[in-house]
């Protein structure tokens, strides 16, 4: 018999979406395999947080875009259930068909009516081979595509930097530097614990949040600066 | 994944070095590492980011472990540290016992106290906050991450004190945590402090009492992406309660916000006209707000209002303001009360309006009986039995170490020394000493 009535607290889905490059340059210097890693060392540390969260259920789908984008994971999962499969690489850089992917899911329907903002991470080495405008401009045409929060992670010193940041689209935030695979698991953890906490539910705040933004986005924290380049 | 300090290293502290020995968590501002002093038990300590700590930091930590703790329940800073080698610095202060869970557990139901405890936890937890109040102390961040409970015995931990100020003293740092952050802080008129704590704590008892946020309603219903500006709106700009009687546009709606439904109507009105007045002139007037006393008094007397359902066990809230018993919200049958001891408010006062309800595990406390230790659920000084050798026969044991002395419907007097029990009639007067009570039944 339950000593109380009710179930527990009322939650809303947040989608959080791994929108990764899976081109031929990521098969150099080992990058791909780095990437793999780092999404898998953040795992255990993203559950964690959806765990401390009780508004929130955290629902993790990955794109994993080449020559042509495709769905690496199709149905959001809970972080609880979430696998990380080894991504592969091919070709070259098909960023907006990968953004026009994300595009489709953000939808209504499929996509509940309502949700808290969804997170999506472009991770790229380099720069767009196809229509990448039009791809961003078909997420930005979505309401959850405005609203979500975008944060890009550059891997190595060729990575454009220009698309990335106009998948940002504010200007007090810039894409995040790997320059070896410390600062990549570092960041990658970053966006799985921090950014996913303030999507969620924001903690502690401190006074003063940059105009513009629609969820408090915290600082990454400082690491070790990049002196061993790996790329 | 921890960086601050090696495991196994050591620091100086007052008592001896204290070992490194174990990383239980990081934050915002630092991270938090069980350690220990030669054989004492262990305790934690809290190492500072090297941005975070800052001269104010110090200062502030200064001022806290001077004052000490305000009462039980806080893991309160107790002593800074520093070392020459390590950059920063940090405070030791009582290591979290096991038994205490955090709120996100009882809101995801993982632990399951029954309503005593739950009770019991908000009675301390008021208490707590008006003590730290009392010493001119604010706390700013009531919420979710900082508060811990046991779920058996309902007892508190508060943590994270080092954000805790004199009131009125910091115009920078933190301004809470959303949901909780008073609507004049979320609309930027005024800093955290003492009034803001106070809405804060009834946002964590209402969250306690309904494992739902008071504000969340249709409004809430309506927004589709629960963003930074949507939340500003809901818990800033156009704030309106759930249950509020003048203003129906924000009740719970089904199917969205069923615990807010389920709870809400099993509680005393007493209790309802609490959170009705914290959320509806309190949410306009910060002087309107509820005083943890009041939140105190109110706790007490729910506590003392338990009592199960004859036919499944589940225990109900008396309302002193119905006309009947009413049914139980578990099975819903017919309620059927136990014996009512109507205990004097004061020395020499009418008996209260709201009964102390003699339930066969219910005990009485100096919190009933001496007006000098109110709130004292320590120390039994009641307790109710059965006659031993006629289990129909209910009795009340005195645990005390002074006589009572009752007087029955014949008017006789009768001493009633410790150890002995009075047995339970409708009309039986006692006289505790300190104070008078009347049988109900």
């Amino acid at each position: 018999m339950p000593k109380r009535p009710g179930s527990e607290l009322a939650s809303r889905p947040l989608h959080f979406i791994w929108i990764a490059d899976c081109s031929g340059s990521m098969s150099v210097d080992g990058k791909i395999q780095s990437l793999n890693t780092a999404i898998r060392e953040a795992l255990p540390h993203m559950r964690a947080v959806a765990d401390e969260n009780p508004n929130a259920e955290v629902l993790v789908r990955a794109v994993a875009f080449a020559s042509s984008a495709h769905w690496h994971v199709s149905q959001p999962l809970r972080v609880a259930d979430f696998q990380w499969t080894d991504l592969q690489t091919e070709g070259l850089t098909a960023m907006g068909e990968a953004l026009n992917l994300v595009a489709q899911q953000l939808r209504m329907p499929p996509m509940t009516d309502r949700a808290l903002p969804p997170v999506l991470v472009l991770i790229s080495d380099g720069q767009p081979t196809d229509d990448f405008a039009a791809g961003l401009d078909a997420l930005m045409r979505e309401p959850w595509g405005k609203k979500a929060v975008r944060v890009a992670i550059a891997i190595g010193e060729d990575a454009d930097h220009e698309p990335l940041q106009r998948f940002i689209g504010h200007p007090e935030l810039q894409p995040l530097q790997a320059n070896n695979p410390e600062a990549l698991v570092r960041h990658i953890k970053w966006v799985s614990t921090a950014v996913l906490k303030s999507a969620s539910s924001p903690a502690s705040q401190a006074a003063g949040l940059p105009a513009g933004l629609n969820v408090p986005i915290p600082t990454p924290t400082a690491g070790p600066s990049s002196a061993a380049d790996v790329w | 994944m921890h960086q601050l300090l090696t495991l196994g290293s050591q620091l100086p502290t007052a008592a001896g070095p204290c070992t490194i020995e174990r990383f239980l968590g990081g934050g915002g501002q630092g991270e938090v590492y069980q350690v220990s002093v030669a054989s004492q038990p262990p305790s934690a300590l809290k190492w500072y980011f090297p941005q975070q700590a800052t001269a104010d930091q110090r200062q502030a930590l200064q001022t806290l472990i001077r004052k000490g703790p305000p009462g039980p329940g806080f893991l309160w800073p107790l002593e800074l540290i520093e070392a020459p080698q390590t950059p920063g610095f940090g405070y030791l202060m009582p290591l979290r016992e096991p038994r205490f869970h955090g709120i996100v557990d009882l809101m995801k139901r993982r632990i399951e106290p029954d309503f005593r405890a739950l009770t019991l936890a908000g009675l301390h937890l008021s208490q707590a906050f008006l003590a730290l109040h009392a010493k001119g102390l604010c706390y700013r961040d009531i919420s979710f991450g900082n508060v811990f409970l046991d779920p058996d015995s309902g007892a508190i931990a508060i943590c994270d004190n080092d954000n805790v100020t004199i009131d009125g003293s910091d115009p920078g740092g933190i301004l809470g945590t959303p949901r909780f952050i008073a609507p004049e802080v979320v609309r930027g008129e005024a800093r955290p402090g003492t009034q803001t704590d106070l809405f804060s704590l009834a946002v964590l008892l209402f969250y306690l009492f309904h494992i739902h946020h008071p504000l969340e309603g249709r409004q809430e219903a309506e927004i589709k992406c629960f963003d930074l500006p949507a939340m500003t709106r809901l818990y800033g700009t156009d704030p309106c309660f759930i249950f509020d009687p003048a203003d129906d546009r924000n009740r719970p709606v089904p199917g969205l916000h069923d615990n807010a439904i389920a709870h809400w109507g099993i509680y005393p009105e007493f209790l309802r006209e609490h959170f009705t007045r914290g959320f509806t002139s309190g949410l306009r007037d910060p002087q309107a707000r509820i005083r943890e006393s009041e939140w105190r008094l109110a706790l007490a007397r729910l506590l003392d209002g338990i009592h199960y359902c004859g036919q499944c066990g589940a225990e109900n809230f008396h309302d002193p303001a119905a006309g009947s018993a009413g049914t139980c919200w578990s099975c819903g049958q017919p309620l059927r009360l136990p014996w009512r001891l109507r205990l004097a408010d004061a020395l020499g006062g009418a008996p209260s309006r709201y009964p102390v309800l003699l339930n066969h595990d219910t005990r009485l406390y100096a919190h009933h009986l001496d007006p000098d230790r109110r709130y004292d659920f320590v120390t039994p000084l009641a307790e109710v039995n059965r006659h031993p050798s006629d289990p129909n026969r209910w009795g009340l044991k005195n645990l005390g170490p002074d006589k009572w002395v009752i007087t029955g419907a014949d008017g006789q007097l009768r001493d009633v020394e410790p150890g002995r029990s009075a047995g339970l009639v409708s009309g039986l007067r006692i006289d505790f000493g300190p104070l008078r009570g009347v049988l109900e039944g």
